[in-house]
């Protein structure tokens, strides 16, 4: 248990660092531009109207579209994207892996 | 937190490994939360189908994908071959040239050169000061150059005065060559006209021969006067300094000096009486225009004047003398008959001489001969 609170404790710090150095946005802001580029959100847009129809355009809610979204926004980043995105994370744990 | 516990040294690979996919799915959900807010908004305030064409357009515009025609459906050379009727010489041209023909046929495009015709055309109908005005309009006009509009207008000079004055002098023999391509049916009259005052416009420019004249204006664009205008006195004044002789080809006097080589001096002579009559003032006399006072003399005048009268008509050849006789007895400016008969006989020997006039026979008129010699 200590272990699981040594390794949330280290998440939690990681984050802490993450958004302190500024570098959550900037990732944050890379990914989104990547998967404008890529596609990604037109396709999760054409899915969104579908459901819309679907639900009926008055009654749909945040839920509902963050449940039919999200796991299919999941799936469908392309394996590049997820690649770089990954090697900068592990960049900046390296760079801070002494503090 | 102790600074060693957090320290990321110690975990392992996998740890950092998985921490890492932590951190990256948490960027997609983010981004994927991003995303439905959006839509979720778009959708509550109702633009979110905005964007979107109704099926009935969508059918409208399609893409055409039929050979011959482009994606619009429309056809690409669908007026290639329809001809159009030109409203102004009524033919039948094809529509991609019709444009240019337009241009060419009016008269009004930048590279016609209807311009120059029709400047030739309404000079044939206009007088002279229209014509001023057309070459005002060439001046304007702002695509010919000084040295084209100089060259335009002496080529349409030398072609006035070539063709009035291609037999008389030889200058320029008619040159047709105009860049206007004015083909030769359609010379104004006023070019063949010796009269015209256009012509004599033109050739103000150019005729250096002219110099000296008391009346321009009714020159001939062959530098040689048209009696026919002119009033006695003028007529006596002129023929006091110039040759005078009429051509017989052109019917114009000629305007050389009063020792010009073309003529003889019978033919001055007879020039001189023809015009200004019997009692006319003779090139060499000063002062005796009038020989009627003098019985001896007038007879004596009319003597001498029956010898040179005769070869009035005749061009400077020597073997008038019959001519000249037989003329003598039909002269009309003749008073007296009987010393026609007289002088028949002498009349040969003097119509022979050309330049140099020997003595005549008369020794009363001597004066008469004095300048010649």
């Amino acid at each position: 248990i200590s272990r699981m609170n040594k390794d949330a404790q280290m998440r939690a710090t990681i984050n802490q660092k993450l958004i302190e150095t500024g570098e959550r946005e900037r990732l944050k802001e890379l990914l989104r531009a990547k998967l404008i580029e890529c596609g990604w959100k037109d396709q999760l847009k054409a899915h969104c109207k579908d459901v819309i129809k679907e639900k009926g355009l008055e009654h749909v809610t945040v839920d509902d579209l963050v449940a039919e979204i999200t796991p299919k926004g999941r799936a469908l980043v392309p394996d590049s994207v997820k690649k770089e995105l990954l090697q900068r994370i592990r960049t900046f744990l390296a760079q801070h892996a002494s503090l | 937190m102790k600074m060693e516990d957090m320290s990321l040294s110690g975990l392992d690979n996998s740890k950092l490994e998985a921490i890492a996919h932590e951190i990256y799915t948490d960027l997609v959900e983010d981004a994927c939360l991003g995303l439905c807010f959006e839509v979720h908004r778009a959708v509550k305030c109702g633009y979110f189908f905005l964007d979107d064409t109704d099926p009935d357009s969508m059918k409208d515009f399609e893409i055409v994908d039929q050979p011959g025609v482009d994606i619009f459906g429309q056809v690409y050379n669908q007026w290639k071959n329809k001809e159009c009727v030109c409203p102004n010489c009524s033919r039948s041209i094809a529509a991609s040239r019709f444009a240019p023909h337009l241009e060419k046929c009016l008269g009004m495009g930048r590279n016609s050169s209807r311009i120059a015709n029709r400047r030739i055309a309404s000079s044939n109908n206009m007088n002279k000061s229209e014509s001023d005005q057309e070459d005002n309009d060439d001046i304007n006009d702002n695509d010919w150059s000084y040295g084209s509009e100089k060259k335009a207008k002496k080529r349409k000079s030398d072609k006035v005065r070539g063709r009035g004055s291609g037999e008389l002098l030889g200058r320029g023999p008619g040159r047709g060559g105009c860049d206007t391509g004015l083909a030769a049916p359609n010379a104004p009259l006023s070019l063949q006209n010796p009269n015209s005052p256009r012509r004599s416009k033109a050739l103000k420019h150019k005729n250096g021969e002219i110099g000296g004249n008391p009346d321009p204006f009714k020159y001939s664009n062959s530098a040689g006067i048209n009696y026919e205008t002119l009033g006695p006195e003028e007529l006596r004044t002129l023929l006091t300094t110039q040759c005078g002789v009429i051509s017989e080809h052109t019917k114009k006097m000629c305007t050389r000096s009063l020792r010009c080589p073309q003529h003889t001096d019978e033919q001055r002579r007879s020039v001189r009486v023809y015009l200004l009559g019997p009692s006319a003032s003779l090139p060499e006399a000063e002062g005796s225009v009038e020989n009627d006072s003098f019985e001896v003399a007038e007879s004596q005048a009319i003597m001498s004047r029956l010898q040179w009268d005769g070869s009035s008509d005749i061009s400077p050849s020597d073997s008038a003398s019959s001519k000249a006789s037989t003329n003598n007895s039909e002269s009309r400016k003749t008073k007296k008959k009987k010393p026609h008969l007289g002088l028949v006989s002498g009349a040969p020997g003097l119509g022979s001489s050309k330049k140099k006039k020997p003595k005549p026979p008369a020794p009363h008129t001597p004066s008469i001969y004095d300048d010649i010699n």
